[in-house]
C-alpha cells in the first residue's frame, strides 16, 4: 500500500513540475498570443486600440502573479478561455477529448492486434518461407510517414473505391480509416519488440526443456514464450502514448475530426498559451497515469518483481 | 507548426506522383445534371471550408470561415452589387447623405425581426453601428476597421436612423454594405469577445436568411433556412426563404482530401482550391469559380524605414527586377490577372501604373550600379562590406505564398539580390513582420470595394503595411503618403475622391513603395449539382439563391 501512495505522489509532483515548465517555456517564447491576434496588421488596429487591448486582457501582469492566477485556477478546474477565440478551455478540451480519447484507444487496440499478428506469424514454422518478408513489415510501417498513409487511405477507399466517406461520415465509418492510419505506426515498435523477445525467449533453456518433455509449438508458444515476451512489450505501452498523441495531430487533420492533436496544432500555431498549458497539463497526467498503471500492473504479471516490492514496501 | 510545414513539404513529391497515378487509371467522378432549370426547393449542401472560424463579431469578419458565415446570418442596411459596385436598398429603403459626408440618415423598411423574433429597428440599427464605430475594449471588442470617424447615432422614429462622424466619411455607405457591419439582435451586441467565439455561434442572432443551428466545435457547423425571409435585396432571384433546406459547413483543412471529395461527388462546394489543383477539378466536371476580392492587389510592400531600402533606386530596382508574368504563369492560372496597380482593376478608384511596373532586369542592374551596389564574389551585391540581402514574410492566408516568393527570389537573385524567406513560429513572426530591420519586404493584400481599401492597407494608424509609422519610434516617416491617403478617406465628392485614389497610387508607384503581384480572387470548386451560388463583393459566398438539382 505504501508502495502504491509512494508512487502516486511522485505522479503528482510530476505533474507539477510539468505544469511549472510549461509555463515557463511558454511564457519565455517570443511574443504572446494577445500580439498574435491583435497586432496582426489584417485587423488594421491603431497602437492605441491595442494598448487598450493588452490592458483588458491582462497581458503585462508580472509573471509571477500570472503563475500563481492560473494555477489556482487549474486546481479550481478553470482552464481559461484561449485567447485566439475567446472559448472555454474546459470546454475545448471537453469536446476534443472524447474523440482523440476512442481514436487512440481503437488505434492502440489495432496496433497490438498487428503486432501480435505479425510477430506470431513470423516464428511460425510453417510461415518460414515467407519469415523475411514478415519481419520487414515493421520496419516498413515504422519508416511509413502517418501523412502520407492517411491521404493514400483517403485516396483509395474514399476518393477512388467509394467505399468509405470522409465527409461528414458516420460514427463507425468515420473512426476506420483514421483508426488504421494510426495503428500502422503505433504497431511497428511493438511488433519489433514482441518478434525480438519471442526470439530470445525461444533460446532460454527453460524451452528446450519444456520441449523436450514433447509439447507441441502451439503450446510452447502461447504457454510459455507469449507471457514472457510480453512484458517489455508492456513497457514500451507508455511511450507509444506520446506516439499516439503525435500520430493524432495529423491523423484529426488530414481526417478533419475534432479531437485533441488538431487543437493542440491549431494552439500550437496561434500560440494559445492557455490551450497549450491546459493540452500539456492533460497529456501529462495521462503519461502518469499510464506509467502508474503500468508500474502497478508489473508485480502482477511478472512474481519476480512482486517479492522486490514487498521488499520495498 | 501551421506557418512553418516542412514535414509536409518534403512529403508533397511521393503524395503528389501517388496521386497522379491515381487520377491516371480512375474516371472522373462527377455529380448531377447541369442543365439549368426551375430552382428545385429543399436539400442540404456540404460546404468544405479550408479552417475554422474564429469569432462571429462583424468587425473580425475579414477572416474568410468568419465572413462565409456572417454574410449568410446577418443582413445589411445596404446591398453593393458584386458586379457593378452599386449601392440598392436591403434593410434600409433609403439613405441621405449630407454634402460633406458627416450625417448618413437611413429610412428602414421595419417588418424585418431577427431570428429570434426580435423587430430590426431604428433602436438596435444604433446600437450596431455604436458598436462597431467606437467598440468596445473592456469587452475585447475592436472597432471595424471599414468606419472611419465614427462620432455617434441618434434614433429619430421607430424607422429612422442618423449617424453623425466627427470629419467626412464618405466610405461609410459601402462600409454599412460590408459584413463587417452584419446587423445582430440587441441581445447578441450584449455579448463579450468570449460569446462571439467558437462554441457559441448559436448564440450568435441576425436577421439573415439562414441561422447556425448546430456547431461542432472547430469541425463544422449547420446553417439553418430562415422559413420566413423575405426581406432579399431586389436584385437577388430568389426573394423569399432560401431554396435550401440547410448548409452543413465541414471543416476539412487539408487539400487533397477537400478537392478528393469534392470530385468524388461527397461534397458540393469547396472553398480555397489551390492553383495547382485547378485542372484537376476541372477535369472532373468541377466549376472552377474565382470571384475577384477588388481592393489592394497581392503585393509586397517595401519597408522604406530600413536603410537599405530607404533608397529610391534600391526600390525602383527591386520594382523594375519583378517579372510578374512569370509568377502568374508558373504558380498560378488565368484566374489570377498580372497586377496593373497597387489596386485591383475591379477596385473602386483603380488607376493604371503599368507604365511604372515593366519588368526590365537590366534597368533594375543599372539602378543598383548607380546605388553604390556592386556584385560581390557569389554574385550578390554588395556596398561598404554590407550584402544585398532582404528578407520576406510568408504569408499563410494567401495562396502559395511560399512558391511565389521563391520565384521572386530567384528573379531578384538575377539582378544580384539575396531574399531570404521568413517562415516562423507565429511569436517571432508577429514580432519580425512589425520591425522594419527584420522583415524588409512585406507579403499581403486586403478586400474591401471600396476607395478606403487603400488607405486601411498603407496609412500608418491603419495595416501599416509599409511600417510608414515604426512601431518603435511611433513617429510617421513619409507624412506625404498619409496625407495622400487620408484624402481618399475624406473626399466627399466620388470623382474627386477617384481622382484622390489615383494621386496615392500614382504617389506609391513613383515612390516605388509596392510591388503588386496579381489580382487575387477566392476560388471555389462547385459541383454541376449546384446552382445559383453567389458571392458578396469581396468573394464570401452567399447561399440564400443557390439549389440543387441532384
Amino acid at each position: 500500500m505504501r508502495y502504491v501512495l509512494r508512487r502516486v505522489g511522485q505522479a503528482v509532483v510530476v505533474l507539477f513540475a510539468a505544469f511549472t515548465a510549461a509555463f515557463v517555456l511558454l511564457q519565455a517564447m517570443p511574443g504572446d498570443a494577445v500580439m498574435i491576434r491583435f497586432e496582426n496588421p489584417e485587423l488594421g488596429l491603431s497602437p492605441e486600440q491595442i494598448a487598450a487591448l493588452r490592458e483588458a486582457y491582462g497581458v503585462d501582469v508580472p509573471a509571477h502573479r500570472q503563475f500563481l492566477h492560473t494555477l489556482l485556477g487549474f486546481l479550481r478546474g478553470d482552464f481559461g478561455y484561449s485567447v485566439q477565440s475567446g472559448t472555454p478551455v474546459s470546454r475545448m478540451i471537453a469536446e476534443a477529448l472524447p474523440g482523440t480519447l476512442l481514436l487512440a484507444s481503437l488505434g492502440f487496440v489495432v496496433a497490438v492486434i498487428l503486432a501480435v499478428g505479425i510477430a506470431f506469424l513470423s516464428t511460425y514454422p510453417r510461415l518460414s518461407w515467407i519469415r523475411g518478408a514478415l519481419r520487414a513489415l515493421p520496419s516498413l510501417f515504422v519508416s511509413v510517414p502517418v501523412f502520407w498513409l492517411g491521404i493514400l487511405l483517403v485516396q483509395v477507399f474514399s476518393f477512388r473505391l467509394g467505399l468509405v466517406s470522409v465527409i461528414a461520415p458516420g460514427p463507425v465509418e468515420g473512426l476506420i480509416l483514421p483508426v488504421l492510419t494510426l495503428a500502422v505506426p503505433i504497431s511497428a515498435p511493438l511488433a519489433q519488440i514482441l518478434v525480438r523477445s519471442i526470439d530470445e525467449v525461444y533460446t532460454r533453456p527453460f524451452v528446450t526443456v519444456v520441449r523436450s518433455r514433447g509439447a507441441g509449438h502451439h503450446r510452447v508458444l502461447w504457454r510459455d514464450v507469449a507471457g514472457n515476451a510480453l512484458l517489455p512489450a508492456l513497457t514500451m505501452a507508455g511511450v507509444l502514448f506520446g506516439e499516439l498523441i503525435g500520430g493524432a495531430v495529423v491523423t484529426e487533420t488530414v481526417f478533419g475530426r475534432a479531437g485533441l492533436g488538431r487543437l493542440t496544432e491549431q494552439a500550437v500555431g496561434n500560440q494559445d498559451v492557455a490551450v497549450l498549458q491546459a493540452v500539456v497539463l492533460l497529456t501529462a497526467t495521462v503519461f502518469v497515469l499510464i506509467n502508474l498503471c503500468v508500474d502497478l500492473l508489473y508485480p502482477l504479471l511478472d512474481p519476480r518483481l512482486r517479492t522486490k516490492a514487498g521488499a520495498a514496501a | 507548426m501551421s506557418h512553418a510545414p516542412i514535414p509536409s513539404r518534403a512529403l508533397l513529391l511521393p503524395t503528389a506522383a501517388v496521386l497522379a497515378l491515381l487520377t491516371a487509371c480512375g474516371s472522373p467522378a462527377s455529380s448531377g445534371a447541369g442543365a439549368d432549370g426551375e430552382p428545385v426547393q429543399g436539400g442540404s449542401l456540404v460546404y468544405l471550408e479550408y479552417q475554422p472560424h474564429d469569432s462571429l463579431y462583424p468587425p473580425e469578419a475579414g477572416f474568410y470561415p468568419n465572413g462565409g458565415l456572417v454574410n449568410n446570418i446577418a443582413d445589411r442596411l445596404v446591398h453593393q452589387d458584386p458586379e457593378t459596385l452599386e449601392f440598392e436598398p436591403w434593410i434600409a429603403t433609403d439613405w441621405e447623405v449630407d454634402e460633406d459626408a458627416t450625417e448618413y440618415t437611413f429610412t428602414l423598411r421595419g417588418d424585418v425581426t431577427f431570428s429570434d423574433g426580435s423587430p430590426l429597428d431604428a433602436e438596435v440599427v444604433a446600437a450596431n453601428f455604436d458598436l462597431y464605430g467606437l467598440g468596445d475594449q473592456d469587452r475585447a471588442l475592436i472597432v471595424s476597421e471599414a468606419i472611419n470617424n465614427y462620432e455617434s447615432s441618434e434614433v429619430l422614429d421607430e424607422n429612422t436612423v442618423r449617424f453623425h462622424f466627427d470629419a467626412p466619411s464618405p466610405g461609410f455607405l459601402q462600409a454599412t454594405s460590408t459584413i463587417n457591419s452584419g446587423l445582430l439582435s440587441a441581445e447578441t451586441l450584449e455579448l463579450a469577445q468570449e460569446g462571439f467565439s467558437p462554441g457559441n455561434a448559436t448564440e450568435v442572432i441576425g436577421s439573415g436568411p439562414f441561422v447556425v443551428s448546430d456547431e461542432e466545435l472547430g469541425t463544422g457547423l449547420t446553417l439553418t433556412a430562415r422559413e420566413d425571409y423575405a426581406w432579399a435585396p431586389e436584385s437577388w432571384e430568389n426573394q423569399g426563404r432560401p431554396y435550401l433546406d440547410e448548409v452543413r459547413i465541414n471543416v476539412t483543412p487539408e487539400d487533397s482530401v477537400r478537392v478528393g471529395a469534392l470530385t468524388s461527388g461527397q461534397a458540393h462546394v469547396a472553398r480555397y482550391v489551390q492553383a495547382q489543383d485547378e485542372e484537376r477539378v476541372e477535369a472532373a466536371g468541377i466549376e472552377i469559380l474565382a470571384p475577384q476580392t477588388n481592393g489592394v492587389n497581392n503585393s509586397l510592400s517595401l519597408r522604406f524605414g530600413n536603410e537599405i531600402l530607404s533608397d529610391l533606386k534600391v526600390r525602383r530596382a527591386l520594382v523594375a527586377g519583378i517579372d510578374r508574368q512569370e509568377v502568374v504563369d508558373t504558380i498560378y492560372t488565368d484566374h489570377y490577372p498580372p497586377a496593373t496597380s497597387t489596386l485591383s482593376s475591379t477596385a473602386q478608384g483603380y488607376a493604371d501604373q503599368s507604365e511604372y511596373l515593366e519588368y526590365d532586369p537590366e534597368r533594375a542592374e543599372e539602378l543598383l550600379e548607380e546605388a553604390g551596389w556592386t556584385v560581390g564574389s557569389d554574385g550578390i551585391r554588395e556596398k561598404d562590406g554590407e550584402r544585398l540581402s532582404l528578407v520576406v514574410n510568408e504569408a499563410a492566408p494567401q495562396p502559395r505564398s511560399f512558391e511565389t516568393l521563391t520565384l521572386v527570389g530567384r528573379q531578384l537573385a538575377g539582378i544580384g539580390v539575396d531574399l531570404q524567406i521568413l517562415a516562423a513560429d507565429a511569436g517571432t513572426y508577429t514580432e519580425a513582420i512589425n520591425d522594419p530591420d527584420q522583415v524588409q519586404l512585406y507579403h499581403s493584400m486586403v478586400g474591401r470595394a471600396d476607395h478606403d481599401v487603400i488607405k486601411s492597407q498603407y496609412h500608418s494608424r491603419n495595416r501599416n503595411t509599409l511600417l510608414n509609422r515604426d512601431p518603435k519610434g511611433d513617429s510617421v516617416e513619409d507624412e506625404r503618403l498619409e496625407e495622400l491617403l487620408e484624402a481618399v478617406a475624406s473626399t466627399a465628392d466620388p470623382e474627386e475622391r477617384d481622382e484622390a485614389s489615383a494621386e496615392a497610387q500614382r504617389y506609391l508607384s513613383e515612390q516605388a513603395y509596392v510591388i503588386p503581384l496579381f489580382e487575387e480572387p477566392q476560388v471555389y470548386g462547385v459541383a454541376p449539382s449546384v446552382h445559383g451560388i453567389g458571392f458578396e463583393s469581396v468573394a464570401r459566398p452567399s447561399f440564400q439563391g443557390v439549389w440543387l438539382s441532384e
